[in-house]
C-alpha cells in the first residue's frame, strides 16, 4: 500500500440536473397523460386542434414518460450510485454535460415534432430519423462516460447494480438501433425497412424489451443500491440478486412475441414468446421477495420514513405487474384481454407504481444529500404517498375492470358461437365510460401526489448550498485488473460451446436437407460433449466464471451475446421467409400514390392508436370483422399499423364496407353517425391540401424496399392522384358532400377503401 | 401461411430446444450464484456501504 491519501469530488452536479429534470418531465409527461385520459371521456377536450388530438399527444405522453420521465431519472440514479461504488468521479465533465444536455434537447425536439404530426407510426418509436440518430449518438456518450469510469474505477469488484446498468446500456443500444432502421425519404419522414409481419416482430422484440430494460433492469439496479442504503442494511441475498440478473438477461428477450398472440404471426414464435414469458414469474418474484426482504427489521421505519414506504409499495407493484405479465402471455387469457384497457392497466401498474414510486423514494432520498439540507417536509412527502397509492388503485381497479367487460363484451356469442352477443361495437364503449371517468380521477390523483413533490423538492432546494459527495481513498495504481483478457473470454470453453450451439442450431433452421441434419447433429453433439465435460472441468470453468465477475469488458460482451441470440433467433427467420414468392393464400394489392399518402395520414394522426387492422384466428373477431388477416395482407406495409388497442373498433377489412360518403360525415364528425362515438374530429383533414410534391420521393423509397411499383415519372404519379381523388369528390358530390378533390380526406377516403383489398395466391400444392 | 415457417410439427423440436439451451445455462449460472462463498456474498452486500467522507450522519434529522 503505498501512495498517499487523496480525496476526491463526486460529479454530484450532473446529478442535481438530471433529478430536477426528472421532476419536470414528470409532471408534464404525466400531466398529457391525464388530459388524453380525459379526451376518451370528452372528445371535445380534442379542441378540433391538430396538434391537440389524442392521436398525437398519445405518442408524447409515451414517449415523455418513458425517456424523458424515467430516462432522466435513470440517469440520476445511475450516476450517483456508479462514483460510488466504484470510488471514482465520472469520467469525463464534458461528456457527463453533453450527455445531460443533449438528452434534454432530445426531449424538446420530441415535444416539438410529436403535436406536429411528424412520427414514424411505431409505438414508442415514433421519433423522426434525425432526432434517432442524436438519441443513438447521446447514447453512445452515455456508454462511453460510464464504462471509462469503470475502467478508472478503485474498487475492483462489480456489485450487481452495475450489471444491471450495463445490461441496459448494451441491450437498449441493439434495440434501439434496430427498430429505427428507416430509409428517410426527406428530412422529417422516413420508412421503416422493415414491413408487415418483420416489422411486428421487431417492433414489439422492442417494445417489449424498451419495458425490460428501460423500465425494469436500470430501475432494479438502483433498488440493488438505494434500498439497502435507504434501510441501511444489505440486500437481503447477493446470491439471489445474482440470479435475479441472469435469469432476466437471459430469459426477458425472447418474451416479445406474447404481444402478437392469436395474430398471423407464426404459431412456433408465439408459443415461444408464451414458453418465456411464463418462466419470468420466477425471477421477477424472487426480485421483489429479495428487494422486500431487504426491509426485514426495518419495518418499523416504514411508518415514518416516506423513502423506505416509496421502495416497499414500489417492489410491491414491481411483484403485481410482474406476476399480470406471464399471465396476461397466456394465449387463451390474452384472447381476452389483448386489444383491452386491461393492457392499459396492467402497464400503468407497472410504470405508476414500479417506475413512479421509485423515481420518489430517489428523489426524496437524494434532496437532502445533494443540497445538504433537510427535506422541507416529511408530512408532505407522506401524503404524497397516500395520495399516490389511492391514484394507482383507482387507475388500476378501473382498467381491470373495463378491460376485462370489454373483452367478455366484444368475444361474447350466442347461437352456439355463431352470432355476436353485442354486435355494435358502442355498447362495449358506452358501458365502460364510468370506468374511463374513473381512471382519469385516479391519474388526477396521482399526479396531484406529484405536484406536492414538485413543490417540497422547490422549498427544500431554495437558498440551498449544492453540495458533492467526497471519498477519500489511497492514490495508487489501479488494481491490476485484466486477469481475463479478450481472447481468454472468448476461447474460453464455455464461450466456445455456446457459439457452436448457436452455429449448429442456424445451420439446422435455414438450412437445406443436408446441411439442416448437420445442423441437428452437430447442436447435439455439442451439448452432449459439453454435459460430458461438466464433471472433469466444472473447477476450472467456475475459475473462468468467478473471473468474469471482476471484469467489466468481457462480462459486458457476454450480456450482449446473450440478448443478440433470443432476437435473431425470433427475427431472422421471419425477414427471410417474408418475401412475395413465400406467401401463400393472399397477397396484399401495393397501394396506388393517392392510398399511400392517405395512408401517411393514417400515420400522422395516430389513428393506431385507437384501431388495430389486424383481425385474430378467433372466431369473436372474425365474426365481427371478417375474415382472420393473413400474413400475406400487410406484406407491403412499412411501417405495419396491426394497432395494439381497439379503443375503437379493428380496420383491416373496412374497405368497401361504408360509402365513401359515410367516411366524408364520420371523419367531420363522427357523432353525426355513430351516435356516442368518442373518435375525434378531424375538421383540417377537409382544408388542408394534399402535400402531392412528396410522393415521388415516398414511392422511389417504397421501390426500394421492394414494394412492386413499376418505374414511373413524377408527373405519371401526380397525374394518377388527380385522376382518382376526381373520382372520390366526384363520387361524394353525388351523395350530397362537397370538398375539393385535393384535399387530404379524400386521401384518407382513398386508403380507408382500399383496407382489405388483397388477392388470392394460387399455390402449387405447398411441399409437406 | 409462410411454406417454411409453418412446418409445426418440427417447430415444436426447435422451441424444446431452445428452452432447454436457455434453461440449462441460465441453471448453470444460477447454481454457482447459489453456491457463492458467504464471505463473498457478504463482501459484496457490503459495496454500497462505503458512505462518503462529507456525509451527515442523518440528514433526516
Ligand atoms: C380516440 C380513439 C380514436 C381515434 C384516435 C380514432 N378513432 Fe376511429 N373510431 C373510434 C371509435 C370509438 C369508433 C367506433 C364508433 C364510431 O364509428 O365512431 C371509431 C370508428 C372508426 C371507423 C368506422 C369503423 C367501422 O367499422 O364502423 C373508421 C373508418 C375510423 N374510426 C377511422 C379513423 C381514422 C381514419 C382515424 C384517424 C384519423 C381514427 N379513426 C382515429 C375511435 C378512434
Amino acid at each position: 500500500m503505498s501512495g498517499q491519501k487523496i480525496t476526491i469530488e463526486y460529479n454530484d452536479r450532473v446529478v442535481r440536473q438530471f433529478l430536477l429534470a426528472t421532476v419536470i418531465w414528470g409532471a408534464v409527461g404525466m400531466l398529457v397523460g391525464v388530459l388524453i385520459a380525459a379526451q376518451l371521456n370528452f372528445w371535445q377536450l380534442n379542441f378540433a386542434t391538430p396538434w391537440l388530438t389524442f392521436g398525437r399527444l398519445r405518442p408524447l405522453h409515451t414517449n415523455a414518460v418513458i425517456f424523458a420521465f424515467v430516462g432522466n431519472m435513470m440517469f440520476a440514479g445511475i450516476y450517483y450510485s456508479t462514483q460510488r461504488l466504484v470510488k471514482a468521479r465520472l469520467a469525463s465533465d464534458f461528456l457527463s454535460s453533453l450527455h445531460f444536455w443533449g438528452w434534454q434537447f432530445i426531449i424538446v425536439c420530441a415535444a416539438v415534432t410529436l403535436p406536429l404530426g411528424l412520427t414514424r407510426g411505431k409505438e414508442y418509436a415514433e421519433l423522426i430519423w434525425p432526432i434517432n440518430l442524436m438519441v443513438v449518438l447521446i447514447w453512445v456518450v452515455f456508454a462511453v462516460n460510464f464504462f471509462w469510469t469503470l475502467a478508472r474505477r478503485r474498487e475492483p469488484a462489480l456489485y450487481v447494480a452495475i450489471w444491471f446498468y450495463i445490461s441496459t446500456i448494451v441491450t437498449i443500444a441493439m434495440l434501439y438501433i434496430v427498430n429505427h432502421l428507416s430509409i428517410p425519404t426527406s428530412l422529417l419522414h422516413s420508412y421503416p425497412v422493415f414491413s408487415g409481419v418483420q416489422d411486428a416482430l421487431v417492433q414489439w422484440w422492442y417494445g417489449h424489451n424498451a419495458v425490460a430494460f428501460f423500465l425494469t433492469t436500470p430501475i432494479l439496479g438502483i433498488m440493488y443500491y438505494f434500498l439497502p442504503k435507504a434501510a441501511e442494511r444489505p440486500v437481503y441475498s447477493y446470491r439471489l440478486s445474482v440470479v435475479h440478473f441472469w435469469s432476466l438477461v437471459f430469459v426477458y428477450i425472447w418474451a416479445g412475441p406474447h404481444h402478437l398472440l392469436n395474430t398471423a404471426l407464426p404459431g412456433w414464435l408465439q408459443n415461444l414468446g408464451m414458453t418465456f414469458s411464463l418462466m419470468l414469474w420466477a425471477p421477477s418474484w424472487g426480485g421483489m421477495l429479495n428487494g422486500l426482504l431487504t426491509l426485514r427489521g426495518a419495518w418499523h421505519k416504514l411508518r415514518t420514513d416516506p423513502v423506505l414506504k416509496f421502495y416497499a409499495a414500489a417492489v410491491t407493484f414491481y411483484g403485481m405487474a410482474t406476476f399480470e405479465g406471464p399471465l396476461l402471455s397466456i394465449k387463451s387469457v390474452n384472447a381476452l384481454a389483448h386489444y383491452t384497457d386491461w393492457i392499459i392497466g396492467h402497464v400503468h401498474a407497472g410504470t405508476l407504481g414500479w417506475n413512479g414510486f421509485m423515481a420518489a423514494g430517489l428523489i426524496y432520498w437524494l434532496l437532502p444529500r445533494l443540497w445538504n439540507k433537510p427535506l422541507y417536509s416529511t408530512a408532505l412527502a407522506n401524503l404524497h404517498f397516500w395520495i399516490g397509492t389511492v391514484g394507482i388503485l383507482l387507475y388500476v381497479a378501473a382498467m381491470w375492470t373495463s378491460g376485462i367487460t370489454q373483452g367478455l363484451m366484444l368475444n361474447a356469442t350466442t347461437e352456439h358461437g355463431t352470432v355476436l352477443a353485442y354486435p355494435n361495437f358502442l355498447d362495449t364503449l358506452n358501458t365502460i365510460r364510468p370506468m374511463m371517468l374513473m381512471r382519469v380521477i385516479g391519474g388526477g390523483l396521482y399526479l396531484a401526489g406529484w405536484f406536492l413533490l414538485v413543490y417540497n423538492f422547490y422549498r427544500t432546494v431554495k437558498g440551498a448550498a449544492p453540495v458533492n459527495g467526497t471519498i477519500e481513498v489511497y492514490d495508487e495504481a489501479p488494481a491490476p485488473d485484466a486477469k481475463l483478457s479478450l481472447a481468454g473470454t472468448f476461447f474460453s470453453a464455455p464461450t466456445l460451446f455456446w457459439f457452436l450451439a448457436v452455429g449448429f442450431s442456424s445451420m439446422w433452421m435455414f438450412g437445406t436437407d443436408l446441411v439442416s441434419t448437420a445442423g441437428i447433429v452437430g447442436a447435439v453433439a455439442c451439448l452432449i460433449a459439453a454435459f460430458a465435460l461438466v464433471p472433469s472441468r466444472s473447477q476450472a470453468w467456475g475459475g473462468w466464471y468467478e473471473k468474469l465477475l471482476l471484469n467489466a469488458l468481457p462480462f459486458t460482451l457476454l450480456v450482449f451475446f446473450a440478448v443478440v441470440a433470443g432476437g435473431l433467433i425470433q427475427i431472422i427467420p421471419t425477414v427471410l421467409v417474408q418475401k412475395a414468392k413465400n406467401v401463400e393464400d393472399r397477397i396484399q394489392t401495393p397501394y396506388t400514390p393517392l392510398e399511400l399518402a392517405g395512408r401517411d395520414i393514417y400515420i400522422r394522426e395516430g389513428c393506431y392508436l385507437c384501431h388495430s387492422q389486424m383481425i385474430r384466428t378467433l372466431v369473436p373477431d372474425i365474426l365481427r370483422y371478417g375474415d382472420y388477416s393473413r400474413l400475406g395482407e400487410s406484406i407491403y406495409d412499412h411501417p405495419f399499423q396491426w394497432g395494439s388497442k381497439r379503443t375503437g373498433p379493428d380496420l383491416a377489412r373496412v374497405g368497401v364496407k361504408y360509402p365513401n360518403v359515410w367516411h366524408f360525415r364520420h371523419m367531420e364528425n363522427p357523432r353525426a353517425v355513430s351516435p356516442g362515438s368518442n373518435m375525434p374530429t378531424y375538421p383540417w383533414l377537409f382544408s388542408h391540401a394534399l402535400d402531392a410534391s412528396v410522393m415521388p420521393a415516398k414511392i422511389k423509397v417504397q421501390r426500394l424496399l421492394g414494394v412492386p411499383y413499376g418505374p414511373r415519372t413524377a408527373q405519371q404519379i401526380f397525374d394518377s392522384m388527380d385522376e382518382q381523388a376526381k373520382g372520390i369528390a366526384k363520387d361524394l358530390r353525388t351523395a350530397g358532400a362537397y370538398v375539393d378533390s385535393d384535399k387530404e380526406i379524400v386521401a384518407l377516403i382513398s386508403y380507408l377503401q382500399t383496407l382489405g383489398k388483397s388477392l388470392p395466391v394460387i399455390t402449387k400444392s405447398a411441399p409437406r | 401461411m409462410f411454406k417454411r415457417l409453418i412446418l409445426e410439427d418440427s417447430s415444436i423440436w426447435y422451441i424444446i430446444t431452445a428452452f432447454v439451451t436457455a434453461a440449462t445455462i441460465f441453471l448453470t449460472i444460477a447454481w454457482r450464484a447459489l453456491r457463492m462463498p458467504r464471505a463473498e456474498a457478504d463482501k459484496f452486500a457490503h459495496l454500497p456501504f462505503t458512505t462518503d467522507a462529507n456525509e451527515r450522519h442523518d440528514p433526516h434529522a
